[in-house]
């Protein structure tokens, strides 16, 4: 009934029955994959969340809920596994990293920007849609969703702005 | 982000959808846009000019409607694997048609071996086969795949396999009406192994064509949080 009336546009009804199932859907993870870590359990709830959101239409409301829940947990836990083992597959385990050169620009942590202060000001020179992309999305670190309600543009204008404003930061920076 | 903070993004994405029909309805909007395509397909290559007599021999109706029954069979299957709750065993319908089909085929190559020995048996190369069920199956190919990325990409490569099974049958099905070719061997080793050629192929880029990272992406409030 509650998915019913979410295929319909209910979002009470939905956000009513994802709360009811997000422990279901943890239960099942934990009880397939004891060996899992909670941060990984969450990790495989939230890709079964995002995945029957997706395909949402799918669910037939003359047939139950439960065994399209259950079937969808089970697909993207197998799916989950194969990942895993792929990235197992290309990964190599060693106890300490090789120093291959002894000089100091081969052995820093990361690749940090040398000029705080250029960087500043080729984001200020962005126009201002831009700059309001990198801040809120690369500088705050918000969701493309929390930056989309916060700025009122969509989605797929902001991905745009922050895509050229890397590219003009990426140009503004290389030329000094 | 935690699970409920996901939950409370996807709930603000709530727009309606509209469920997907039952596999047989959806396979019966497909055998429609098939039907048209075959129909301009066999009108465009001129029917063979045997058509009027062989429609009335039970051979080649029963071959027909296996290879007919088969593509059916195997569309209401693929449409199926993409509905999460199904039975696996949803995936050996077309089974049955199959089996129809081939022992048609096979009593045929026993009737001429019968009749006619080892000579009745003769293979020549029929090349064209392969190609023409691809141009006959080209369309409803395409229209499985469109309609199966509509679905949940649970079992890719069965998925594929099994929509590429509906096409080419069909495809089979619209070849018969004008390539002059009925020898059962002749039908068997060119025309049902391009068949189970090209269900093959469709079913190695099953991966390609249906995955989850696609389906996601066009999910405006999945792909927003993935």
């Amino acid at each position: 009934m509650l998915m019913q009336a979410a295929q319909a546009g209910d979002a009470r009804a939905y956000a009513l029955l994802l709360k009811k199932i997000i422990p279901r859907v943890r239960a099942m993870i934990k009880r397939q994959r004891q060996f899992l870590p909670a941060a990984d359990i969450e990790d495989l709830a939230q890709d079964v969340l995002i995945s029957l959101h997706a395909v949402r239409a799918t669910y037939d409301p003359v047939r139950p809920f439960m065994p399209w829940l259950v079937a969808i947990t089970r697909n993207r836990l197998v799916d989950g596994a194969r990942r895993y083992a792929r990235q197992k597959a290309h990964e190599v385990n060693v106890d300490e990293y090789p120093v291959t050169f002894s000089e100091e620009g081969t052995n820093t942590d990361g690749d940090l920007y040398g000029d705080p202060d250029a960087l500043k000001q080729a984001i200020q020179a962005l126009p201002s849609g831009q700059r309001e992309a990198v801040q809120m999305l690369k500088l705050r670190e918000m969701s493309l969703k929390e930056a989309a309600v916060a700025s009122g543009v969509s989605i797929g204008a902001l991905k745009v702005s922050v895509h050229r404003a890397m590219g003009a930061l990426r140009k503004a920076l290389s030329k000094e | 982000m935690d699970t409920e903070r996901l939950a409370e993004i996807l709930t603000e994405d709530a727009r309606p959808v509209r469920p997907l029909p039952q596999p047989w309805v959806r396979s019966a909007s497909w055998l429609a846009i098939a039907f048209v395509s075959i129909l301009v397909v066999v009108y465009a290559m001129s029917p063979r000019a045997d058509l009027a007599v062989k429609v009335t021999e039970a051979r080649f109706l029963i071959e027909q409607f296996g290879a007919l029954a088969t593509g059916i069979a195997a569309g209401v299957a693929a449409f199926a694997t993409t509905i999460p709750g199904y039975s696996r065993k949803i995936f050996l319908l077309p089974a049955i048609p199959l089996a129809l089909w081939l022992g048609a085929l096979g009593q045929g190559c026993i009737s001429a071996l019968i009749q006619y020995g080892p000579s009745g048996l003769s293979l020549q190369p029929d090349w064209i086969c392969l190609p023409a069920i691809v141009l006959v199956g080209a369309i409803p190919a395409v229209a499985m795949a469109i309609m199966l990325r509509r679905g949940a990409p649970l079992f890719p490569h069965v998925s594929t396999a099994l929509g590429g099974l509906a096409a080419a049958g069909l495809g089979n099905f619209g070849l018969r009406f004008f390539h002059p070719q009925d020898a059962s061997l002749m039908v068997l080793v060119w025309q049902f192994g391009s068949v189970f050629i090209l269900a093959a192929l469709a079913g190695v880029m099953g991966r390609y064509v249906l995955n989850w990272r696609s389906v996601i992406k066009a999910s405006p409030g999945s792909a927003a949080v993935e």
